[in-house]
């Protein structure tokens, strides 16, 4: 104990912290982090069915209204289906919504989740990735990619204080745009670790996420209204034009408000995270979630090397992908990292990638890495380095030797 | 004196120009219906033929909320509206479910199931015309016996009698559930009423006609309803946690043939060979009215 400095040693026992005032350091899960994070935002509706590895969200959040401790309807559903469609009704009524699910789950609500998106309802969830059956539990980001053409967007959290924080970040976003976030984190790495989050008091929450405000568009039962009958073709563009309008506005309202949220709570937040990226490096290692913390570990024996995390995912951030690259030698190689499997050659980002980067001469590669849970060390990364410099090939599968 | 049942509807609450076929159930259920849950209602609507009637973008047959849905969740939708309303101290607002057989029989029965069993407040109404008529007519579980659709065509006609959702939606314990008949408007209106009236979940379920889907004549549909409350095909009932109580019970036998004959969907049946089929028919209609006066009959 003689070793810890004394205000060190205060802040520990009051559980303050110096580092961010009006927060409170606690050791959580990742499910518990989301949890927290929905009881901060305020979320009145939670309609819920269990999944693993998702399940912790859901029986925190019904603790958390059983105890009185959060303000919101918490009602055991009968499936996903049944969880989005009540989550589209709520937030049509103009409830600020919450849910979390996983694999199975989200595919078995994908049908919901256009409604949701083309209702242009701002309902936020927590996905925890796995992918399909046959039997997986672990993490894997097909789930959530393959609903990447829904409408929702798509933040990818690298750490529990990432995903809270994503998830109010998210809110804003999804009220100022009438667009619903997916929150997405990476299942038992993140799920079922635990880690050092600082919880934002809700009241600081409550500054930079006011109560939901109705804005017309929601079902007032005084002045009546019919929500979402037949669209003849004349008409139904138009909706698509709209939604065109405003997705393409999320990039940069994510820096925008990733930036206040710094100079509200300490931390800083962008649509993407550029690592030891500049005119010398040889390569760029592209990642999502909690494979970008062990590639910032690799890369430190690696000055050549440099790291590009992708934290918005859907819509593509594209300008600040392009805006990063533009120091660097198109001789430097590109390697996308993917934890998903989309059925097509390449993986979702090495897609993505290339579509960002189309009339550019980057040399583009795609591995296949930590699918169905299987763990991604640092020497995997180290291998997957090595390979891309010596012979490296356009889509490779790594660890099969 | 005036007749019992003229003007019962004082307000009324659907705008002209509905685009529901001639002789088609929805229009004067839902005519009935609104005119006594009032504007300040929200009508949950699934993929139904109901989803066309109520108008195309930008316009609202109704004087109320319509919120389309997707076809398996409406009970899930409105769970939302529910719970979002009642935050909102809207406790009073009726949430009303607009289905037909598909989505109620069919694809929406899980959502339903859940609905009911969560006990939510919701009024659900079921127009049940006895097949995919939006689509085409194609073979529900709610397809009667015998009866041909697009999907059981000619000699492949429905060899399977149809689910029995009132036996297992009044055995979900729910307070309320009833069947209707728009050729017996007092009691359909009673029911509506009292529905409107109880809280929790309650269910009717209505005989719909549909001139196109059942091959009859449009001026026929009060008439052939009438027959099939007066053949006991469509015996009118309510059961409140899980007692039984017969509404009607038809002063004289009238065979189900004299129903069954006025829709196409059936002439095969009246073909030289078939006789069996239509005693077969009977049996089972007289086993169900034996089984709801026993039910009746254990009722409190």
């Amino acid at each position: 104990m003689s070793d810890i400095p004394e205000v060190k040693a205060k802040e520990m026992a009051n559980n303050q912290t110096e580092k961010y005032p009006r927060h409170k350091l606690k050791v959580l899960k990742g499910n518990f982090a989301a949890a927290e994070a929905a009881k901060l935002c305020r979320a009145g509706f939670v309609p819920a069915y269990p999944i693993t590895p998702q399940t912790t969200i859901v029986e925190q959040i019904s603790e958390m209204v059983a105890r009185g401790e959060m303000d919101a309807t918490y009602i055991n559903m009968d499936s996903e289906h049944s969880v989005f469609a009540a989550a589209k009704g709520a937030a049509l009524a103009g409830e600020r919504v919450f849910t979390a699910t996983s694999g199975q789950g989200l595919f078995y609500a994908h049908e919901v989740l256009h409604a949701i998106a083309h209702f242009r309802l701002p309902v936020v969830i927590c996905n925890v990735g796995r992918p399909s059956i046959p039997w997986n539990i672990w993490s894997d980001q097909s789930d959530s990619i393959s609903q990447r053409d829904t409408g929702w967007v798509q933040f990818y959290g690298e750490s529990s204080q990432e995903v809270l924080d994503s998830i109010i970040q998210g809110y804003v976003i999804a009220e100022e745009l009438d667009v619903p976030v997916m929150i997405v984190l990476d299942a038992f790495y993140q799920s079922h670790t635990s880690e050092n989050v600082f919880i934002p008091d809700i009241d600081l929450v409550d500054e930079f996420l006011p109560p939901k405000k109705k804005k017309g568009g929601e079902i007032e039962v005084d002045n009546p209204k019919s929500f979402g009958g037949l669209v003849p073709p004349e008409h139904y563009e138009k909706f698509n034009l709209s939604y065109w309008q405003d997705i393409t506005k999320v990039e940069d309202l994510t820096n925008k408000i990733g930036k206040e949220f710094g100079k509200k709570f300490g931390r800083e937040y962008s649509a993407i995270e550029a690592v030891n990226i500049g005119p010398e490096t040889k390569m760029i290692l592209v990642t999502l979630a909690s494979i970008t913390t062990t590639a910032r570990g690799v890369i430190k024996n690696h000055p050549e090397v440099g790291l590009l995390k992708l934290r918005l995912f859907k819509p593509f951030p594209k300008k600040s992908v392009l805006n990063v690259l533009k120091n660097v030698n198109e001789e430097c190689i590109i390697i996308n990292i993917d934890r998903n499997f989309t059925g097509d050659s390449e993986g979702a980002i090495m897609q993505e990638m290339k579509r960002a980067l189309y009339g550019k001469s980057f040399k583009m590669y795609d591995v296949y890495a930590g699918l169905g849970g299987k763990d991604v060390p640092p020497s995997t990364i180290e291998k997957i380095i090595h390979k891309g410099f010596k012979n490296p090939e356009e889509v490779m599968w790594i660890d099969f030797e | 004196m005036e007749p019992a049942n003229q003007f019962l509807i004082k307000e009324e609450k659907v705008y002209s120009g509905a685009l529901s076929c001639r002789g088609c159930g929805w229009a004067l259920l839902v005519r009935h219906l609104s005119s006594i849950l009032g504007d300040e209602t929200v009508y949950v609507v699934p993929a139904s033929c109901f989803s066309i009637i109520a108008g195309p973008y930008p316009m609202n047959e109704l004087r109320g909320t319509i919120v389309h849905t997707v076809f398996a969740a409406a009970p899930a939708t409105a769970t939302g509206v529910r719970a979002s309303l009642d935050r909102q101290g809207k406790k009073d607002v009726t949430v009303a479910v607009l289905a037909g057989d598909g989505g109620t029989f069919d694809i929406g029965f899980q959502s339903l199931s859940g609905a009911a069993t969560r006990g939510e407040n919701i009024l659900y109404i079921c127009n049940n015309n006895g097949a995919y008529m939006n689509t085409g007519i194609q073979t529900s579980t709610a397809t009667p016996y015998g009866a041909i659709t697009t999907t059981n065509p000619s000699a492949n006609y429905k060899k399977t009698w149809p689910k029995d959702l009132m036996g297992i939606i009044a055995s979900h314990n729910i307070p309320y559930a009833a069947t209707a008949s728009l050729a017996f408007i007092e009691d359909f209106r009673n029911k509506v009423q009292k529905a409107k009236e109880v809280e929790g979940f309650r269910l009717l379920m209505i005989d719909g006609p549909c001139p196109p889907g059942h091959k009859s004549e449009p001026d026929q549909s009060i008439t052939i309803a009438r027959l099939a409350v007066e053949t006991r095909l469509f015996p009118l009932f309510e059961v409140e946690h899980m007692n039984y109580r017969i509404n009607y019970n038809p002063k004289e036998f009238v065979p189900v043939e004299e129903c069954l004959k006025l829709q196409g969907r059936f002439r095969h049946l009246f073909k030289n060979g078939s006789k069996e089929i239509l005693e077969e028919i009977q049996q089972h209609t007289n086993n169900y009215w034996e089984r709801l006066r026993m039910l009746e009959s254990n009722s409190n």
